[in-house]
């Protein structure tokens, strides 16, 4: 005798009435509903249990997952709601592992190779790119050495799939990374948007070249406006580091990564076009990172099952609630990851204000303008989100002016003008020097420019 | 997470968190209007899953369209990606967990309008993820406007006379997916009678057994009814679908090959040694030949230009010079500058080397001038500082540079020697060698080493390029000499 087949329900609350059983039951044993059901406002359909044989065929034509069923769903039973088994229990966070690095002879490398170091170092394996003059290199380099790793280099179709691809793995809880180019930058714009609002982690190198539009492929400091105040559309911010060499492009890679983790929001290293091509001596850190895996990463496994990537909040106040959790974070991220570094700071009078190559270049004049006894300075914003006002407002003390040099139309001027604004700093005299179209200021013309400002002290 | 977790055996949570908290009725109903095809394409992909046993392993990735939403229902890991992104996002994931179990859910405006680079470069590559295509000729979400696979004469609020000519033809996206070389198996279903249906949830247990054994990419287009915007009822919906959805996009396996599981990419090393090896990192310390800074050149910091056009070899040139240098304990750096013409094109290098840190990287006022081709020589000659040198190739070049007063001008056949030596290529190394001899820069056996340093893969060339390098020392000595 085979088992008598549990009787199918109607639970009439949760039918939406449309029908598609009737058709599906060879016993014609379902019926539309005549009657409005008091909790949904629709007239479930109406089995005839005499006629039903409980064949179950019913079931698969149901679009509800809870419509037809063997067994009476519970509406709103509390203890499911609420109750102490209503979750699936969070995992453990397995912490990043700091391994050893024997010594080694310092590298000599390019700036985008440094970059790709660094990123391997952090344990980075997942790398996503597409090919963007003057970042390339650091996809080929990575399309040579991740697989030596077991790990990945995948080329994108496009800029935007790139983002995406960093949007799946980032949110895997694993560190990935890709090498772009200011248009490239451009159209990952609503990637970034997704990953600052699922709180996802991910560095993006954005070696800038001169715009609008094509533009060339020379060094410019061209999207500083954009990763500072425009990374998509929303509430949208991350921590921006300017590197000025070779060095300082594997040294702030590397921290990066530690950084998008902490905050779990994407961080962006601001490079210009020189700084991807220009090679140098690199030492290496005394450490690597074997990375482990967050808490809330949607890896895809039993651990995790319970986990959800997504920045959709239904519900208004919901929405609000999450955009006040970010400001928070970014709040936090402005008070413990301003980072500035200075040349020749003591007793400055005049303040040369520079970031990447430009930093450079300026160094060389303040060098040459102290050597004629000209009390100049150099401070150089190394995060350019959050700019690092406390640092310079210390500066501004005893300055009488500053001069920013830069290679874009003001966009670091606007923001350093931006952050005294917010500190409420006294006025100071603000000149500048600058170029675009992938012509840096040189030192000779920075040299100059503050020689004419600054009078010789004895 | 988004709801009661699923009871064992289950895919669906057992109770959703949506609207509201998952207060009331929606904590035991979908968003879906009456009679949509997306409920039962839901419950036949929970099926498959628990069926095959992969409910930890999988992570469904949402789209943008009216199944944004489904992660308020499956009970596995979940992400929702941005409007036609879902094939790049799981492929993330895949990336990131091999084992992992990826499914890809779009509808016709997310996968066929938006997104259709991202299915195409994803079905292409044939990675294993599956997607489930859920096709009913319409754009829900927003209301109804006409999506890449409205039939013609369709009425949708974007095609408010029926879908003409210059709206295009409807599009078949098996046949296309099917055509690309990394897909393995796309099959269309329908949903209309139970025939239809078992054949969808076959396909995508199918569709999921495939990416359990790794076999390659999977697509399941379904025929979903959307009644609330074709303005049918439910069962004139399911009618539509068999009697003319179905006779424009046909039902059945489109492609189904059998493929031996490839997919491995094996787990990530971290092992220290490991990566030094593969980052080309030099344990042993590097032996130094020089005493002290070339001080006669400049007490702090030498600039050395050197250019040609593309192809001379002015930047592998730099190169060399820069790491010897660094080998030698100074700091140094190297920028390029180049048009965009992989060869024949302007190819300029400054170099610096300095005793402790290089403040500017470029080269406006060099005190060396490497040139190789007229136009370069030309253009730089003057900004050569006084008490500077420029060497040029006059095998390449006849007319002598103008230069400022006090700059020493150093005629070296380098493309003629390296013609003699049958290697025209080694130019750039019979120029270092003159660059030597001229400026006592570093020392020549500095040279050697990272000449040996940088051949290390191809030994068979190093007696030719030491032979280059002495060869150019020596037309400096001679010059003297003469």
């Amino acid at each position: 005798m085979a088992q008598p087949r549990p009787e199918v329900i109607v639970t009439e609350a949760l039918c939406k009435g449309c029908g598609r059983c009737v058709d599906a039951c060879p016993k014609h044993a379902i019926h539309l509903g005549t009657e409005i059901n008091q909790v949904s406002g629709l007239m479930p359909v109406h089995i005839d249990h005499d006629v039903c044989n409980d064949c179950g065929l019913c079931m698969s034509a149901c679009p509800e997952p809870y419509g037809l069923s063997t067994e009476l769903y519970e509406l709103e039973d509390p203890k499911k709601l609420y109750g102490e088994n209503a979750r699936r229990p969070k995992p453990a966070t397995i912490p990043p592992r700091k391994i050893a690095l024997p010594k080694v002879e310092p590298l000599v490398l390019k700036g985008n190779y440094a970059s790709a170091i660094g990123a391997i170092l952090a344990g980075c394996r997942h790398v996503f790119g597409y090919p963007i003059t003057p970042s390339t290199e650091g996809a080929e380099l990575m399309a040579k050495l991740q697989p030596k790793l077991h790990g990945v280099f995948l080329q994108a179709c496009s800029e935007v799939a790139t983002i995406n691809h960093m949007y799946g793995t980032g949110g895997a809880g694993l560190p990935t990374m890709t090498f772009t180019s200011s248009p490239g930058f451009s159209l990952m714009l609503e990637g970034i948007s997704y990953m600052i609002g699922t709180q996802l982690p991910g560095v993006i190198v954005n070696v800038m070249r001169p715009g609008p539009g094509l533009g060339y492929i020379g060094p410019e400091q061209s999207d500083i406006k954009l990763m500072c105040r425009g990374l998509g559309h929303g509430n949208t911010h991350a921590i921006v580091l300017a590197p000025t060499s070779p060095q300082e492009m594997l040294d702030l890679t590397f921290e990066a990564f530690a950084l998008s983790f902490k905050y779990r929001n994407p961080v962006i290293i601001a490079a210009d076009g020189f700084l991807g091509q220009i090679t140098g001596r690199v030492t290496l850190p005394d450490h690597l990172i074997d990375p482990g895996l967050p808490d809330w990463a949607v890896f895809g496994d039993a651990a995790h099952r319970g986990n959800l990537n997504s920045s959709i909040f239904q519900d208004w106040v919901d929405l609000e609630k999450h955009n006040e959790l970010l400001c928070e974070k970014y709040a936090l991220m402005q008070a413990n990851e301003q980072r500035s570094t200075g040349y020749r700071l003591d007793g400055a009078r005049t303040l040369v204000i520079a970031c990447n190559t430009p930093a450079r270049t300026a160094k060389a004049a303040v060098e040459r303008l102290r050597r004629e006894g000209r009390p100049a300075g150099l401070f150089q914003p190394v995060s350019l989100w959050p700019f690092p006002i406390k640092a310079l407002q210390q500066q501004l003390e005893t300055v009488k002016r500053v001069v920013v040099v830069e290679a874009s139309a003001g966009q670091l001027e606007d923001e350093m003008r931006l952050a005294l604004h917010h500190a409420d700093a006294p006025k100071v005299e603000i000149h500048h020097l600058r170029h675009m179209g992938g012509i840096l200021p040189n030192d000779q013309e920075i040299y100059e420019m503050v020689r004419g400002l600054t009078e010789v002290e004895q | 997470m988004s709801g009661t977790p699923a009871k064992t055996g289950a895919a669906f949570f057992e109770h959703f968190d949506r609207h509201a908290h998952g207060k009331g009725l929606k904590g035991g109903t979908t968003h879906y209007c009456p009679g949509c095809g997306h409920g039962l394409a839901h419950k036949y992909l929970a099926e498959a899953i628990v069926e095959l046993g992969v409910e930890d392993r999988t992570v469904m990735v949402s789209p943008v369209g009216c199944a944004v939403f489904l992660f308020y229902y499956f009970d596995t890991g979940n992400t929702q990606a941005a409007h036609g992104r879902a094939p790049a996002v799981a492929l993330g994931h895949k990336f990131a967990n091999p084992n992992s179990i990826v499914v890809s859910y779009q509808g016709d405006g997310d996968l066929a309008s938006i997104g259709l680079a991202e299915i195409m470069h994803a079905a292409q590559l044939g990675v294993p993820i599956s997607v489930i295509f859920i096709n009913n000729a319409i754009y829900g979400m927003t209301g109804g406007q006409m999506a890449p696979t409205t039939l013609m004469g369709q009425w949708s609020s974007t095609t408010p006379e029926g879908r003409g000519p210059m709206q295009g033809q409807p599009m078949h996206v098996s046949e296309v997916i099917a055509k690309l070389d990394g897909a393995s198996y796309v099959e269309r279903c329908a949903l209309f009678g139970q025939k239809e249906r078992k054949r969808a949830k076959t396909a995508i247990k199918k569709a999921l057994q495939m990416q359990v054994e790794g076999r390659g990419f999977s697509f399941v287009e379904i025929l979903a009814e959307c009644p609330t915007h074709w303005g049918l009822s439910p069962q004139d919906s399911e009618a539509h679908v068999r009697d003319v959805l179905s006779k424009v996009f046909p039902l059945g396996i489109v492609k189904d090959e059998v493929r031996e599981p490839w997919f491995n990419p094996g787990k990530p090393t971290f092992d220290a040694e490991k990566v030094l090896e593969v980052i080309d990192a030099q344990r042993e310390p590097v032996k130094r030949f020089c005493t002290k800074f070339p001080t006669h050149l400049d007490p702090l910091d030498v600039s050395v230009k050197l250019a040609g056009s593309g192809g001379d070899g002015a930047q592998t040139a730099a190169m060399l010079l820069t790491r010897a240098a660094i080998a030698e304990g100074y700091d140094a750096t190297h920028i390029p500058s180049y048009g965009p013409e992989s060869r024949g094109g302007t190819s300029y290098a400054d170099v610096h080397v300095a005793k402790d840190e290089v403040l500017s990287p470029s080269a406006p006022a060099p005190h060396v001038l490497v040139a190789f081709n007229a136009p370069s020589l030309e253009k730089f000659s003057m900004s050569v500082r006084p008490g500077g040198i420029v060497i040029y190739d006059s095998g390449m070049i006849s007319k002598p540079p103008e230069v400022q007063a006090g700059v020493r001008v150093l005629a070296v056949p380098c493309a003629s020697i390296a013609q003699k030596l049958g290697a025209v290529v080694v130019k750039n190394v019979v120029a270092l060698g003159a660059l030597q001899e001229a400026t006592r820069l570093l020392d020549e056996k500095t040279f050697l080493g990272e000449l040996d340093r940088s051949l290390k893969h191809k030994t068979n060339l190093i007696p030719l390029n030491e032979a280059a390098f002495r060869e150019g020392a020596k037309a400096v000595r001679e010059l003297k000499a003469s």
